[in-house]
């Protein structure tokens, strides 16, 4: 039994996800044919053995809680533990540049106070991962340390929006933690990637005396006090796709067709979980062309599909053409549609004839339940 | 504990030899049918949609695939604080304890079971049909009736009577006459092996059945001429729809083989009824850049590289490059490696076919079972092989 639970924040401020985000929080974007964003963060803490997670939500939690349900997918649905919801702060301004802001933890406090576990796992759940804490924890508790953060190596021209760079001395103890700043030098440095392991007991009282200056960030708190802490950090060499962007969002997509990334995230001992909806297989009719695509259940394909990835439910119609798209689940493409470097949100219909078109730097985003 | 109105007994310890391969290591109810479905999958998510949630499954044939496949009977929605799904093997008692010995002896030994719940009714399944049937429909027939027993049957062709347990009725659909696979049929009304009984009639039918020796403790065989050679009121409940028998390689091939039809009866797509299943969580399947696929059903996990057509992959199947399938049903994470050509064939589950083996013939030849090839479970065909059509392997 793993001695740590876990809180992901699932609250992180839409950016310039287009419409993919606008009813939507980051978390629960549909991601990889059958997965929701949040997946790769839940599933990575409950495959390290984590069987008690606390989700902070933001205001907009309809779509998180309609995945997860009593979080039975996840084998979350427990007695002792279990899946917590965590309703963070409304903060007044969309924009917010916190990583883990600790005023969203005040208001949960009782979550951390109940539990009896030695650890807290902090992931942020915006990213695609598929990471096994246990390396960490054991690092963690080696070190007896205070606090640990996940970090992996980078080099300067690895395009991440949120740049957290950190220095460490020879026994990995955290010496110098650069919020957004650049790397001196250096061509390969550790980069933070949101999560961190921290002793409740610790950030009970972290949350206890911060919480009346507002909104304080957790990283900017560990920062001032790198001095009287013992923080250190422990690498990883998971994938992590940070999704800010929608061309994020449609090359970490891409990459699925990818045989070396599938297996890091999703063919690996650690399976990524997800809401089961029981849907039959994917039927392929005689007219159907598809090439270097990955396709999810229950849909009907007709048409001709190339580097493409298709979710559930979906109906290709015949003589269509999917090239470079993404199709969330239950669009409906009629007879003789074209489309090439579109993303298409939930429950698109898409008549015959028409043609859509973006490019590999700005897809085109067709918002859910659109008929064009 | 709660008194429920209707408990279903299902009849899942069958060995189902007639499967060949396919049930070397698992019972029937446990094979595997058009791609992520298993053949038991059918019958419980009928329960569940039929809102039946009182389950006992009657196991006996290698049950540890089938028992874990079950479980607690969640994944059908099944895991019911009152009732819930039971798993009822053969037990020992103060004195004695014996195999099933015939279906009707199966659900005498779990008579305890029954009177736990106290139902009004008992609803007779078989774990080995295919067919989406509300059963709430065919209870409603039986108060109307205010019948003993109801049957469900269906019209079969008549040239296919004769391999069926067939029905005669009156103008009221009470049956007059029941004959198990007449070779003179005078009806075209074959019995599904769905049974409604009023629990009283039942447990009496059951201890009068336990008692007489020259039974052999079968319902078709004698539960049910019985009751009607003593008048009770037994009457056949008319079933529309789409209901296949799979107990034999050609038709579990042929049912299978039905699924890929568009518009096809039993509509698996059907959001309102749906089948559910214990699936493995696999990703979406990817299809490379040198596959082609036709008239086909693939699952999660598969990875297609070669050619597939008119076939059923099922979840977590690889199908490599150069490889060709067509006709053929390809069971749970079945690997067939490159230059592989494999026609009309089941392949079943873990099977792997290395490179270049040639499966079966392309050729339309009436030999053994149709010619339809069966590779058992976790059965490794080495590089080079040629399997002729029709054979078992």
């Amino acid at each position: 039994m793993s001695n740590a639970i876990g809180i992901i924040y699932a609250n992180s401020a839409p950016d310039s996800l287009q419409g993919l985000a606008s009813e939507r929080p980051i978390a629960a974007v549909p991601f990889g044919g059958r997965y929701r964003i949040l997946d790769f963060a839940l599933s990575s803490m409950v495959n390290s053995g984590i069987r008690t997670i606390g989700l902070v939500t933001p205001h907009h939690y309809r779509p998180l809680l309609d995945h997860l349900g009593a979080g039975k997918a996840w084998f979350l649905d427990r007695k002792d533990g279990g899946l917590f919801i965590l309703p963070g702060v409304f903060h007044g301004l969309a924009r917010n540049e916190h990583t883990f802001c600790i005023k969203d933890l005040q208001n949960n406090l009782e979550y951390l106070h109940k539990d009896f576990a030695e650890n807290v796992v902090i992931s942020s759940g915006d990213q695609i991962f598929n990471i096994n804490f246990k390396l960490a924890l054991q690092v963690h508790s080696d070190m007896q340390a205070d606090v640990t953060m996940i970090y992996k190596e980078m080099s300067n021209s690895t395009n991440l929006t949120n740049e957290m760079f950190f220095e460490m001395t020879k026994n990995h103890k955290v010496s110098h933690i650069d919020k957004k700043g650049i790397a001196r030098g250096k061509l390969v440095q550790p980069y933070f990637v949101n999560m961190l392991i921290i002793r409740r007991e610790l950030l009970i009282d972290i949350i206890e005396k911060y919480s009346s200056i507002g909104c304080t960030d957790l990283i900017d708190i560990l920062t001032a006090n790198l001095g009287v802490l013992k923080v250190y950090g422990s690498p990883t060499c998971s994938l992590i796709g940070t999704i800010h962007t929608v061309k994020d969002y449609f090359d970490r997509s891409m990459d699925l067709l990818n045989l070396e990334v599938r297996g890091k995230l999703l063919l690996g001992e650690d399976r990524i979980h997800t809401k089961i909806k029981d849907n039959p297989p994917t039927r392929y009719t005689l007219q159907a062309k598809v090439s270097n695509s990955f396709i999810a259940s229950g849909c009907t394909i007709s048409g001709e599909v190339e580097n493409s990835i298709i979710f559930r439910g979906v109906i290709l119609e015949e003589g269509c053409q999917i090239k470079n798209s993404i199709i969330l689940p239950k669009c409906h493409i009629h007879a003789d549609a074209q489309m090439n470097y579109a993303i298409l949100d939930k429950s698109v219909t898409v008549n015959g004839e028409n043609v859509l078109k973006g490019s590999s730097d700005s897809p085109l985003v067709v918002l859910k339940r659109t008929v064009i | 504990m709660r008194k429920q109105e209707c408990v279903a007994m299902l009849l899942a310890g069958g060995q189902g030899s007639r499967l060949g391969g396919l049930t070397r290591i698992r019972a029937k109810p446990a094979v595997s049918f058009c791609g992520k479905y298993r053949i038991i999958d059918f019958t419980l998510s009928n329960c569940s949609n039929s809102h039946i949630n009182t389950v006992g499954v009657l196991i006996q044939y290698k049950p540890f695939l089938l028992n874990s496949y079950i479980g607690l009977g969640s994944a059908w929605d099944l895991d019911n604080p009152y009732g819930g799904v039971h798993i009822l093997p053969p037990f020992m008692s103060e004195k004695a304890g014996s195999w099933y010995n015939g279906t009707a002896n199966a659900v005498y030994q779990n008579y305890e079971f029954i009177d736990y719940y106290d139902p009004e009714y008992v609803i007779i399944l078989s774990g080995d049909h295919v067919y989406k049937m509300d059963y709430t429909l065919m209870l409603k027939f039986h108060k109307e009736k205010n019948s003993d027993i109801t049957i469900a049957t269906i019209e079969v062709p008549w040239e296919e009577a004769s391999r069926f347990g067939i029905l005669s009725v009156d103008e009221d659909e009470r049956i007059t006459k029941f004959t198990e696979k007449p070779s003179q049929p005078d009806s075209n009304l074959a019995s599904m092996g769905v049974y409604i009984f009023n629990w009283s009639t039942l447990k009496q039918a059951l201890i009068a059945d336990s008692k007489d020796n020259q039974s052999q403790n079968d319902f078709g065989q004698n539960i049910i001429p019985q009751q009607l050679k003593e008048a009770k009121r037994v009457y056949a409940y008319k079933f529309q729809g789409y209901w296949r028998d799979v107990g034999t390689i050609e038709s579990y091939y042929q049912a299978n083989m039905e699924s890929l039809r568009a518009g096809h009866f039993l509509n698996i797509f059907d959001p309102k009824f749906r089948i559910f299943s214990n699936e493995d969580i696999l990703p979406p399947h990817f299809v490379g850049s040198t596959a082609v696929i036709e008239n086909s059903l693939v699952c999660n996990g598969c990875v297609v590289h070669g050619k597939v057509s008119n076939s059923i992959l099922a979840p977590g199947v690889y199908v490599g490059k150069g490889v060709q399938i067509k006709d053929s049903i390809l069971l749970p994470y079945v690997k067939v490696h490159q230059g592989s050509r494999v026609y009309k064939t089941i392949v079943g589950e873990n099977a792997e076919i290395m490179r270049h083996c040639i499966i079966g013939t392309e050729e339309e030849n009436a030999s053994d079972q149709e010619g339809i090839t069966v590779i058992e479970d976790n059965h490794i065909i080495p590089v080079d092989s040629v399997i002729e059509a029709g054979t078992n392997v």
